[in-house]
């Protein structure tokens, strides 16, 4: 097993039909030609009764409802890299044989785990509507040939016994030499290989022993090795627009999957993706999402991304869709013995990035108060992937009931006797102070040009409930309630 | 015609017959470290139920059962979340030390801290999920369909965590436990340890989990 061949029949049907949801489960043709001229090139296997070359007037009288259809070269470019992307997590020397079809150089693979890459392959490529063949041979005709027969897979290991069945068309012989092997009584690859080679080429010429050669899967050739993905993102447009996230997120989805597989292809996946909805306006609505737990998996992707959407109101409809990851090396750790780790660490990451989604980036995490002596100054972490153990009990223990802020403060205008607080009013919060302590005055930052100030007050209402007081130079401002 | 309540229980027994996987798991419960909300609730607060702290006063002492239960957690080396529907909690006002197993959210109204709840609440790395939505315009949780509370009531029955849901009203439909704060702390209780404190927070049980009333207070 040297070469595989990764090929998609009817290849432009089923790269037109995953890219539009109104087409799946109904009759489909490909037609090519104008007017009375048009004949089927392509049809899907619910159009019952039409054959590939027959004229389109007769393939809607044959099969009423059948949806007729042209080319579509974008998305038949779409698909394609789909195909190559996947052959990409094959091995890195890849040819693009033809539209629909990629030819892979396995020499150096380990034949087990290739094959079981393979299956994998071919499953996912169906569930993306690409039901790609593939087939693995010791040369890339003899791959081509058991792609051809591959259901979905199918590796060659004795090609003598493989070929001899096989329909003498598989070698592609001219029409002048397929009358000849007619004649001679010749209809499978067995039976011409199994005449000499040199006799054929006495009676048939240089071409005869070219069409032995290729009847016995022995015709070889260099491929032409395309690059792999060097940036990994999608774009693309909606005609008409859309206005609702079920047609949106049909094709994000289908370009995501040839994105999450072009990362894989070049052992990479994403930290972070950028979305940006194309408006029909020219205006545009983009969101980045940093992935917690770097990924390349389309549902963990999707379920980030829709939560996104479903909040998204956009003032026009979207015209266009561009989905941009950012590649990072997959993580990789070593948990300690006796860490209290997470029960479920792949549920985790993709729920906080789904959060993230919802309230926003930097918005979620882990609190860690910063080094500064300044009210409410931290940062928020990634949370840690175990829990450590209790550390030594803080120097000064809590005191008193626990500080519930107000973000924003609220503003107050406050009267003072006797230079403390004796009563409040404001838009929110107002009355005769009861009690009063303080104040705790703290600065900082004076070597710098963020030099702050503050004084601070504990104050207990008439009407009841403790609340803490800042004033910074002549202004006053509720801090929180503490609760 | 057959009796209603005969019907639902034949329902609910033919479901329980039919899907035993869905059958609530005894995960037990997580204490809050806060003693009064503890005795309330015999033990602590129940994992994989809702449990509704409603602060009916201001400096009713919810923020001091968060900080409570933060400590607890840390100490049993379980993770914990709070979602924080108007953005109040202060990271300054407890240990650094006891804040390294949280994951806070930050939310900007009850319609993300729902949203964020709803995700969360499935996710079973958690041992408590705080739903705090104290601070947020009680106009816009008023408006909250019953079929939102229903749903996290659910979805946490099938989850191993604790979920405390904090409001200054009554406002979760059905829900198993709901505990009362009703008197406010003063500027005296400023000066106390953080655990005296807790101990002297008055807890009214307006739904237990036997379906009992009672008042604990310190």
């Amino acid at each position: 097993m040297r070469y595989a061949v990764l090929a998609v029949p009817d290849f432009a049907l089923h790269a037109l039909r995953r890219g539009d949801p109104s087409l799946g489960g109904r009759a489909v043709a490909l037609v090519a030609g104008d007017g009375s001229r048009a004949r089927v090139t392509e049809a899907s296997p619910e159009a019952h009764g039409v054959l590939r070359g027959l004229a389109a007037t007769l393939a809607m009288s044959r099969c009423p409802g059948i949806v007729l259809r042209t080319r579509d070269p974008e998305a038949e470019t779409e698909s394609h890299r789909l195909l190559v992307a996947a052959a990409f997590t094959l091995s890195p020397r890849v040819e693009s044989t033809r539209a629909g079809c990629c030819t892979v150089d396995l020499r150096g693979a380990e034949p087990a785990r290739t094959q079981a890459l393979m299956r994998l392959r071919a499953a996912e490529l169906a569930a993306a509507g690409l039901p790609a063949r593939i087939g693995a041979g010791d040369t890339p005709l003899l791959a081509s040939y058991a792609a051809r027969c591959a259901e979905p897979v199918l590796v060659v290991a004795d090609a003598a016994a493989f070929l001899a069945p096989l329909p003498v068309d598989f070698a592609e012989p001219t029409p002048a030499q397929g009358e000849i092997l007619r004649g001679w009584g010749i209809a499978t690859l067995g039976a011409l290989t199994a005449l000499p080679k040199a006799e054929v080429g006495r009676r048939l010429g240089a071409d005869g022993v070219l069409l032995w050669e290729r009847a016995a899967g022995q015709a070889t050739r260099v491929l032409r090795h395309v690059e792999p993905a060097r940036s990994f993102a999608a774009q693309w447009a909606y005609e008409p627009p859309v206005e609702s996230i079920e047609p949106l997120f049909f094709k994000l989805r289908r370009y995501a999957e040839r994105v999450a597989l072009e990362l894989r292809g070049a052992a990479l996946v994403a930290e972070r993706l950028s979305l940006t909805l194309l408006l029909e306006d020219g205006g545009d609505h983009r969101r980045e999402f940093r992935l917690p737990e770097p990924c390349a998996d389309v549902d963990g992707w999707l379920r980030v991304l829709g939560d996104h959407l479903a909040t998204v109101r956009t003032d026009a409809r979207v015209a266009g869709v561009r989905l941009v990851a950012a590649p990072a090396r997959p993580p990789q750790k070593q948990e300690g013995l006796f860490d209290t780790g997470l029960r479920d660490p792949a549920s985790f990451w993709e729920n906080l990035a789904r959060v993230a989604a919802v309230v926003g980036d930097g918005r979620v995490g882990t609190p860690l108060p910063a080094d500064t002596h300044r009210p409410d100054a931290f940062t928020l972490e990634r949370p840690a992937e175990t829990v450590a153990p209790c550390g030594a009990a803080p120097v000064h223990p809590p005191c008193g009931p626990t500080l519930r802020r107000f973000r924003p403060p609220w503003p107050v205008r406050v009267a003072c006797e006797a230079g403390s607080p004796a009563s409040l009013e404001g838009g929110r919060l107002g009355g005769r102070v009861l009690a009063a302590a303080g104040p705790w005055r703290s600065s900082g930052g004076w070597w710098g040009p963020e030099a702050w100030e503050v004084e601070t007050w504990q104050v207990e209402l008439a009407a009841g409930g403790v609340y803490q007081l800042a004033r910074s130079g002549d202004t006053w401002c509720v801090e929180g309630m503490l609760d | 015609m057959a009796d209603p309540s005969q019907t639902v229980s034949a329902l609910r027994a033919l479901i329980s017959a039919r899907f035993p996987e869905r059958r609530r798991q005894p995960w037990g419960c997580v204490a809050a470290a806060v003693g009064p909300v503890d005795e309330a609730l015999g033990g602590g607060l129940p994992a994989g139920r809702l449990t509704e702290l409603v602060s009916a006063v201001p400096s009713g002492g919810g923020q001091t059962v968060i900080a409570g239960l933060l400590g607890a957690t840390q100490a049993a080396r379980q993770r914990m979340a709070l979602v924080d529907g108007a953005d109040g909690f202060d990271p300054g006002a407890v240990p650094a030390g006891m804040l390294r197993h949280l994951v806070w959210v930050r939310c900007s109204g009850p319609e993300q801290a729902l949203a964020a709840a709803d995700i969360l609440v499935r996710d079973g790395n958690y041992a408590a999920l705080v739903v705090d939505l104290r601070g947020c315009a009680e106009r816009v949780l008023r408006r909250t369909p019953p079929s939102v509370w229903y749903r996290l009531q659910r979805a946490a029955e099938g989850a191993p965590a604790a979920v405390l849901v904090q409001t200054t009203l009554a406002l979760v439909p059905a829900v198993p436990c709901r505990l009362v704060l009703h008197a406010p702390l003063s500027l005296g209780d400023a000066g106390l340890p953080r655990e005296d404190v807790a101990a002297r927070l008055a807890v009214r049980t307006e739904r237990g989990l036997g379906g009992a009333s009672g008042e604990m207070a310190g």
